[in-house]
């Protein structure tokens, strides 16, 4: 997507938090979101990436900090008054009203003249193709149905941020794959401003243009999809955002890197002391021949077939690394007790001081 | 026969219909000896004529059901009956519902506690129940004193409709908060959230949405308050001090003072009338929420 200029700041989180009793939830968060992006919340559950969301629709009260939408102090704004279009998780439709009163409910609420409510909700119902169900009730629709009343209801009032519980999280892995799709295309058709809670890392790096990675509370990373990928800030977050594999290592004080009783290269400079090293199994190659900054010698101890990628396990001096590959045929399959020459570029080597998490 | 090892085979196989019928049985029976035969009975009775001193003749004269319908006294009673019952419901239902509520969203410890103090009148015999809110009522009582201590004229609560309106509505609260409770199921609070992120204020979720959801069990807490109500004895007898006169203590009156039994039977039948009509006004609300 095409970058303007300077895009305009929409919704901002200054200092907030959030404490019960002694314990701080969210000790302080500030965050910074652009009109019309896609923000999501990235991390493990109880990481406060709902509380978060919740505190911008007003359904959770800060303890402190202050939120604003446009330049405009919301903190103290009633949920009524916040014009946030939320999509729940259970979907929460209403169960008593057809899929186009529920649809029509808040331009209800906004005291729009009944026939352009209806006009408007059929729009809207059209939009995510569900426009010959508005008459049914909502428990006469399969989830993912429900889901797509749920995004049109919240659609339909032109909220000035849309706000994504983990809507995908109750859907089957197919359907899952539609939405993701569905969502982002409508998202960037209305140019809304939408902030995405998740759990899954493929959710938030393929739908968002930037993703917040969160944990106990506070941001690790807040970045675009590449850059969570391929800079993670923190070890944590190479953990949570795709797979890798975690290797013990030294700096000595002329800034060289040691593991597994071999030199390594990474691309970041180093200060000196114990560390912990992390690869990614898939930008590990196998059967390295030519120049590689890293080259590292080892046996090939099981092998995993997952049907796109195959998983080799190696043994290398004092440690295991996996190694993935996408299945191929150009060469004959590996055996276990089959020797390897692992080989991978500095920019792959991501170090990070030892005994972070 | 497939290979299937060799489990005991049951000596006989029972198709579902034969075993729910079989199932059925023992309430059946018992429904019909401890119910069903008793009420045909006591219709029967309402065809009887009654003899001076309490004797009953077995004949079949309309003479009871036409003398019901004919006397103002009685039509005004049953009207009476009917009217206080609804407007005691309702007085119920109002003020059981925000605790009903309360307790619906209360959670852990202390909504155990809140619905054991709830349901921990229905311990104590409406008797006791009574006497008590005689004590309290009475022209001497607290209340009374109370408002005449700010200088209001003392109202008189005791022995006359206000004092069996207050004394049923409490003892009919227990009843209301535990069927509201039960059919507050479909009440989802991210249902609410929706509603209150959609724009609606406070007010409107609750007209819009808590309220719509939770008809059922309004439904089903009427149908029970106004069933006890109607049928409710001890409490008009006590608190009416003989000068409210309500389908109950009538019944009770011909039957066991002036013992005329068989119009005791036609006024139990024509509550029964009553109950019917309640029932089919609440299966009939069922079915439009539906």
């Amino acid at each position: 997507m095409p970058m303007t200029s300077a895009p305009e700041e929409h919704l901002r989180l200054e200092g907030i938090g959030v404490s019960f009793g002694a314990v701080n939830v969210i000790p302080s968060l500030d965050l910074s979101v652009r009109k019309g992006e896609m923000v999501a919340f990235l991390g493990p559950s109880g990481c406060g990436k709902t509380t978060t969301l919740r505190i911008i629709a007003g359904l959770n009260k800060p303890s402190r900090g202050q939120i604003k939408v446009g330049g405009r102090d919301i903190t103290q704004l009633p949920i009524h008054d916040r014009d946030m279009g939320m999509v729940f998780q259970s979907y929460a439709l209403f169960p008593h009203m057809n899929v186009a009163r529920n649809v029509a409910f808040g331009l209800q609420m906004r005291n729009v003249p009944a026939r352009e409510a209806e006009t408007r909700a059929t729009q809207a119902l059209e939009m995510v193709q569900l426009g010959h169900l508005a008459h049914r009730k909502p428990k006469e629709l399969s989830g993912g149905q429900q889901q797509r009343v749920a995004l049109a209801r919240a659609l339909v009032i032109e909220p000035s941020i849309l706000l994504l519980d983990e809507p995908l999280s109750n859907l089957d892995a197919k359907l899952r794959d539609e939405m993701r799709v569905q969502i982002r295309a409508l998202q960037q058709q209305s140019g809304i401003t939408a902030v995405f809670v998740t759990h899954d890392q493929v959710e938030a790096l393929s739908m968002c243009d930037r993703v917040v990675v969160m944990r106990g509370g506070q941001v690790e990373q807040f970045g675009t999809p590449t850059e969570v990928y391929e800079r993670p800030a923190t070890a944590f977050v190479a953990n949570f955002v795709g797979r890798t594999n975690r290797l013990k290592g030294t700096v000595t004080s002329e800034g060289t890197l040691t593991a597994a009783g071999q030199q390594l290269r990474s691309a970041t400079t180093l200060a000196p002391g114990a560390v912990d090293i992390l690869v990614r199994p898939h930008r590990i190659r196998l059967q390295e021949t030519g120049e590689a900054a890293n080259k590292v010698e080892g046996t090939v101890s099981s092998i995993t077939f997952i049907g796109d990628l195959v998983q080799y396990a190696v043994r290398v001096g004092g440690g295991e690394i996996v190694v993935e590959e996408a299945t191929r045929r150009d060469r004959s399959p590996l055996a276990v007790g089959d020797g390897v020459t692992l080989g991978w570029s500095a920019e792959d080597t991501l170090v990070y001081p030892a005994g972070e998490k | 026969m497939s290979a299937v090892p060799a489990l005991p085979r049951p000596a006989r196989q029972w198709r579902d219909g034969e075993l729910a019928v079989l199932l059925l049985l023992p309430i059946a029976l018992i429904n019909a000896i401890g119910f069903i035969l008793p009420v045909l009975n006591l219709a029967r009775y309402s065809f009887n004529k009654s003899r001076i001193g309490g004797g009953m003749e077995a004949v079949f004269t309309w003479e009871n059901w036409a003398g019901l319908l004919s006397d103002p006294f009685y039509l005004e009673l049953v009207f009476n009956s009917v009217w206080i019952s609804l407007a005691i419901t309702l007085t119920t239902l109002v003020v059981s519902y925000p605790i009903a509520l309360y307790l619906h969203r209360a959670s852990g410890s202390w909504r155990t506690f809140l619905t054991v103090l709830v349901i921990s009148p229905l311990l104590t015999s409406a008797v006791v129940r009574t006497y008590g809110w005689i004590a309290i009522l009475t022209d001497d009582g607290p209340v009374v004193s109370a408002i005449k201590a700010v200088g209001l004229p003392a109202p008189s609560l005791m022995f006359n409709i206000k004092g069996v309106f207050i004394g049923l509505t409490e003892i009919l609260m227990p009843y209301m908060i535990l069927a509201l409770m039960a059919g507050f199921g479909r009440l989802d609070p991210r249902v609410e959230e929706a509603a209150r992120t959609l724009g609606a204020t406070p007010a409107r979720t609750f007209t819009k949405v808590i309220l719509p959801l939770t008809l059922p069990g309004i439904a089903l807490g009427c149908l029970l308050c106004f069933v006890l109500a109607v049928s409710s004895f001890i409490t008009p007898k006590l608190m009416g001090g003989g000068r409210v006169f309500l389908l109950a203590t009538e019944i009770y009156d011909q039957a066991i003072v002036t013992l005329n039994w068989p119009l005791a039977s036609t006024l139990s039948i024509l509550v029964l009338i009553v109950f019917g009509a309640a029932l089919w006004a609440y299966s009939a609300v069922l079915r439009r929420l539906d």
